[in-house]
């Protein structure tokens, strides 16, 4: 009996002490790891984006900025740096998002050159998300707010996959102001840096971002479909421009939350 | 002698025909001008191509910068708000008449067309309209409006517009805007006169 008792209170010191371990370690990495920005080229892969007249391609500007913006970041801010992709590769709407919400992202910032129909559009701008539908959008918020506190209690097991579907969809919804701020910091350095027309902030439901649970924009930096433009695009030291605007735009935007 | 009568009926309906015809033909651009001076042409109701018009306004794109600007046409009404839907679509493919630009790539072909009795319109394109489009963020948010802006405006019944490929969701057009939810018009990326 006594070695039983034993045996009980040594396995359940055991659980315990793992249990101390664990959460220690995930206070210590909270406080010692370093917070992430999560960078998202666009397009990649069989995704080309947007082409241009001289045959440039959205996806490898993105990825070119990319890397430019990366190295900014970490070698004068105290962010760690983590891409939706680092070559040409397909990467799902969905994987964008996750990637950066499984990293606890801070920040999210998606890269895109822009294009029309024709060749006279130009211009660069910062896009945060719309809820369209608003009607549709208020009624799922409140159900959302009516349900993700008791979501275990009060929905049956079938349902759970439905209601976390629409929680994840709808992640942005929670931080559309911050993305706006975000923006604005953001489009006023492109301004500043670039010299393009100043096509301002708007707001568009873009599929990228809905599912980012943080502040998450996504940038157009100029027309690849416009055949100047894209002669800047393709220029190593304009993409470096791009890079630095973003990079004092984020920055701007931390100090004001810190 | 019921044969000379039939025959005199059946001359008479083919030189209305004609009539009607070449008025058609010829008279398009005044009638978008002045609709209500239109004289209507003098053909029974037992002729079957007297139909009248009604003037809608499609949204175009101006590409310099990225605004949808409104041009008016004529088109048969029609008591079906879906087959006044499919003209208002047809016109959009074919093109602006005033050098704007058609955000559907000429090649798109109106698959089939529904609206929901709460007035949701369900408007399936053929591949064309993913595989011909540029891509660009501003390409398909003029692609996106041109529709459903165009639509709402011109037809009361019809509220928000989903927009299908070959008859299924589409994640994006390239890469961009969300189509997995119906669009409510935004009348804001109108040009502002
Ligand atoms: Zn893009």
């Amino acid at each position: 009996m006594p070695k039983r008792t034993g045996r009980i209170l040594c396995g359940s010191g055991l659980v315990l002490l793992a249990l101390v371990l664990a959460l220690s370690a995930a206070g210590v990495s909270g406080s010692k790891e370093l917070k992430t920005i999560v960078i998202d080229p666009g397009h990649g892969g069989m995704d080309l984006g947007a082409k241009g007249k001289f045959g440039t391609l959205e996806k490898n500007i993105t990825l070119a900025v990319s890397f430019k913006l990366k190295a900014l970041i970490e070698r004068n801010l105290p962010y760690r740096v983590v891409l939706t992709r680092d070559k040409d590769i397909d990467v799902s709407m969905e994987n964008r998002s996750a990637i950066a919400n499984n990293n606890d992202a801070v920040l999210f910032i998606s890269i895109h050159t822009n294009g029309s129909f024709r060749k006279m559009a130009q211009g660069s701008e910062t896009f945060f998300l719309s809820l369209n539908a608003p009607d549709e959008e208020t009624r799922k918020l409140a159900y959302m707010e009516n349900t993700s506190s008791e979501l275990e209690k009060q929905i049956e097991d079938k349902n759970k996959d439905e209601v976390k579907m629409i929680l994840w969809d709808m992640a942005q919804s929670a931080y559309i102001k911050q993305s706006s701020q975000l923006a604005e910091e953001i489009q006023k350095e492109l301004n500043i840096f670039l010299g393009t027309e100043n096509r301002g902030i708007k707001q568009a439901p873009f599929k990228v971002l809905k599912g980012v649970a943080c502040p998450a924009i996504l940038v157009e930096v100029a027309f690849i479909s416009n055949p100047e433009e894209e002669q800047k695009l393709i220029k190593d030291d304009f993409q470096r421009k791009v890079a630095e605007a973003i990079y004092q735009g984020l920055k701007k935007y931390t100090k004001l939350f810190s | 002698m019921d044969r000379t009568k039939a025959i005199l009926f059946f001359v008479l309906v083919f030189l209305l025909v004609v009539l009607a015809f070449i008025f058609f033909k010829n008279s398009g651009s005044e009638r978008i001008k002045k609709p209500g001076e239109i004289p209507q042409p003098a053909v029974s109701t037992q002729a079957p191509i007297e139909k009248s018009t009604r003037k809608v306004t499609l949204f175009f794109l101006r590409e310099e910068d990225s605004r949808l600007v409104p041009e008016e046409r004529n088109i048969v009404s029609d008591p079906s708000t879906v087959r006044e839907a499919e003209e208002v679509i047809a016109e959009l493919i074919r093109g602006s008449q005033t050098g704007l630009v058609s955000s559907l790539p000429a090649e798109t072909k109106l698959v089939q067309l529904f609206i929901t009795k709460e007035g949701v319109a369900y408007v399936d394109f053929s591949k064309d309209l993913v595989d011909k489009h540029p891509s660009g963020s501003a390409a398909e948010i003029s692609t996106v409006y041109s529709i459903v802006n165009s639509l709402a405006y011109n037809l009361k019944p019809i509220k928000k517009v989903f927009i299908l490929i070959e008859g299924e969701e589409r994640e994006t057009l390239g890469g961009h805007i969300s189509l997995d939810h119906p669009f409510l018009p935004d009348y804001s990326l109108i040009v502002k006169e």
